[in-house]
């Protein structure tokens, strides 16, 4: 009897031993390279910055030029104002398409093939692609040519590159594949018969759609929201190459900062911009239990 | 849902619209590559039709004012470090999805701390791990501190991967070879591995991709000597010309002969299952 109970023991502690072993490499290398960075980045806001090096004297005037400058702080603003706009607009066009590929595509192979067409351009270089847009939607760009051929308008439209717009613009093109795919996957999930049995008792599409796909398919669009925001509220070569430097973002002002070897106000704002990601992430989170619908 | 027309033919079309707009960018600037060169910019109308920008990149072309894409060295930079980050990440995420197959105290705090890596934004990792670099006084390297950087994004998606794929496998078939008396190490070969190796290939496949077009990580983690993506970001503060449209459609006909090497081994795979399949039902 205690013998049996001594080999269960030793089995025990072997297999923790196991796990333990095989835990370690991934979960160091994330605390060393991942963890360790953000603390330091946090540290390192209140250091004291000097013309070209920052000395560990610990201060908190990088905040206060922060939260005193119309620039930052404007920034900051800006960053909000750009990612609310992509994050309507990629549900807006998203919700749709994945409504179209997830219900309306019955055959699984067509779908695929849809949703692998909605992937391709990702296999051109990010920055090309966002380069692209400027010969798209410059003042002879192809967008302004073929409006003229249409008679829609007369005079090329200038504001389109190099404004707010075209930042908006190619933000949406570049992330709203990762909207389309969760909300597709949770709708090609939803069961048929559901909706038949719903349309038998008499529903019409509005209501089938607000009381059985629409709440169905929310963990799709929060999951969509989270990988859309986060990229988005990261982002600084898209509007830096799309708003002729008039669009800066925090990712810009980090960017400028350390160009500049202000290291210090660099992290003050890397810190705002993780506090401002995880209220949004936490935020998301709360409206649908993700743990619970996957 | 599913059967009204006049909605079936609208979202169609909306669709439609949405694949014209993903690729729109994509045809201007394959067209613009043609563009004649040296006298020809990135933009319309097209002066006339050339490959003169392709020429330009291999350095077929006669010395003009334009400078040649600096992408030499910086593309073995980059297919090297994106080799190194595959391996690397596939590794690590095969080991710790392996641990996540029995249950342990703290599971929760190692699976948000793995999958942090590809949420917290590439811009604040390159910083974070910039400043590390910079207080300890190791100089910064793309092999380095980018490398680390890298797999930090890297090995959450191989380990979401590897996890998908072990919550599918039946672990009876290991028990069953190892209770018929083949060594651990044969049953990996012979039993774990084929099993698992569609997902080892896709956790590859995504972490060689990331890896070769990574750019915020980079930006402040690289050092001197550049990576691919930064070395196109350099050209984007001085004048672009076509010979980067020209380079894009190149890279995008590359990433087409990865996808194709992936999709005919997950052919071969599927081929190889289906056969031992069909002579297990014979025997």
């Amino acid at each position: 009897m205690t013998n049996s109970s001594d080999i269960a023991k030793e089995e025990d502690r072997r297999t923790k031993r196991i796990t333990l072993a095989l835990l370690t490499p991934g979960t160091l290398w994330m605390l060393l390279f991942l963890i360790v960075p953000m603390l330091m980045m946090v540290y390192v806001s209140f250091w004291t910055q000097t013309t070209f090096t920052i000395v560990p004297t610990l201060t908190l005037k990088s905040w206060i030029t922060f939260f005193s400058s119309d620039t930052y702080f404007g920034a900051l603003l800006t960053t909000g104002r750009i990612w609310l706009t992509v994050l309507f607009l990629t549900i807006i066009i998203g919700y749709p398409v994945a409504l179209f590929i997830g219900l309306f595509i019955k055959n699984k192979t067509i779908q695929t093939v849809v949703l692998v067409l909605c992937v391709i351009p990702f296999w051109t270089s990010f920055l090309i692609r966002v380069l692209a847009w400027r010969p798209m939607l410059g003042k002879e760009g192809a967008v302004n040519i073929v409006l003229e051929k249409i008679g829609l308008i007369t005079h090329p439209i200038e504001m389109l590159l190099f404004t707010e717009f075209s930042v908006v613009i190619g933000m949406t093109q570049i992330y709203v594949v990762f909207m389309v795919g969760p909300i597709a996957f949770m709708l090609a999930r939803i069961d048929q018969s559901l909706i038949e049995a719903a349309r038998d008792l008499g529903a019409n599409t509005w209501r089938i759609f607000r009381t059985i796909i629409l709440p169905l398919s929310m963990p799709g669009v929060v999951v969509g929201a989270i990988f859309v925001s986060v990229m988005v509220l990261g982002e600084f070569a898209t509007s830096g190459a799309l708003s002729g430097r008039k669009v800066n973002l925090l990712g810009n002002i980090i960017v400028t900062q350390v160009g500049s070897l202000k290291w210090a106000f660099a992290a003050v704002v890397g810190v705002i911009l993780t506090a401002v990601m995880a209220v949004v992430v936490a935020g998301l989170l709360r409206i649908v239990d993700l743990r619970k619908e996957l | 849902m599913g059967n009204n027309p006049a909605l079936r033919w609208a979202l169609m079309a909306f669709t439609g619209l949405f694949i014209a707009y993903l690729y729109g960018p994509f045809v201007v600037l394959t067209i613009i590559s043609f563009q004649a060169g040296p006298e020809g910019g990135p933009q319309f109308p097209i002066i006339e039709w050339s490959v003169y920008w392709y020429k330009h990149i291999f350095g077929l072309t006669p010395p003009s004012r334009i400078a040649p894409l600096p992408i030499g060295e910086a593309m073995v930079r980059s297919l090297t470090l994106a080799f190194a980050t595959m391996v690397t990440s596939t590794v690590l995420g095969t080991l710790t999805a392996q641990a996540f197959r029995r249950r342990f105290k703290g599971s929760g705090f190692v699976f948000y701390l793995v999958v942090l890596g590809m949420i917290v934004p590439g811009v604040l990792v390159g910083l974070g791990i910039a400043l590390v670099a910079n207080n300890l006084g190791i100089p910064r390297a793309w092999w380095g501190t980018s490398f680390v950087a890298h797999v930090v994004y890297t090995f959450p998606f191989a380990f979401l991967v590897m996890l998908a794929i072990f919550n599918r496998f039946d672990k009876s078939v290991e028990e069953a070879a190892w209770s018929l008396g083949v060594s651990p190490m044969t049953t990996f070969r012979r039993i774990t591995f084929p099993l698992i190796f569609p997902g080892v290939l896709s956790a590859m496949l995504f972490a060689f991709t990331l890896s070769y077009d990574e750019f915020p990580r980079t930006l402040f983690a690289a050092g001197a000597d550049l990576t691919l993506p930064l070395a196109i970001y350099g050209t984007f503060s001085v004048e672009i010309h076509p010979n980067i449209f020209a380079f894009g459609v190149l890279t995008t006909l590359f990433s087409f002969g990865i996808l194709t090497v992936y999709g005919v081994l997950m052919g071969m795979t599927v081929r190889r299952a289906k056969k031992m399949a069909i002579q297990e039902d014979i025997a």
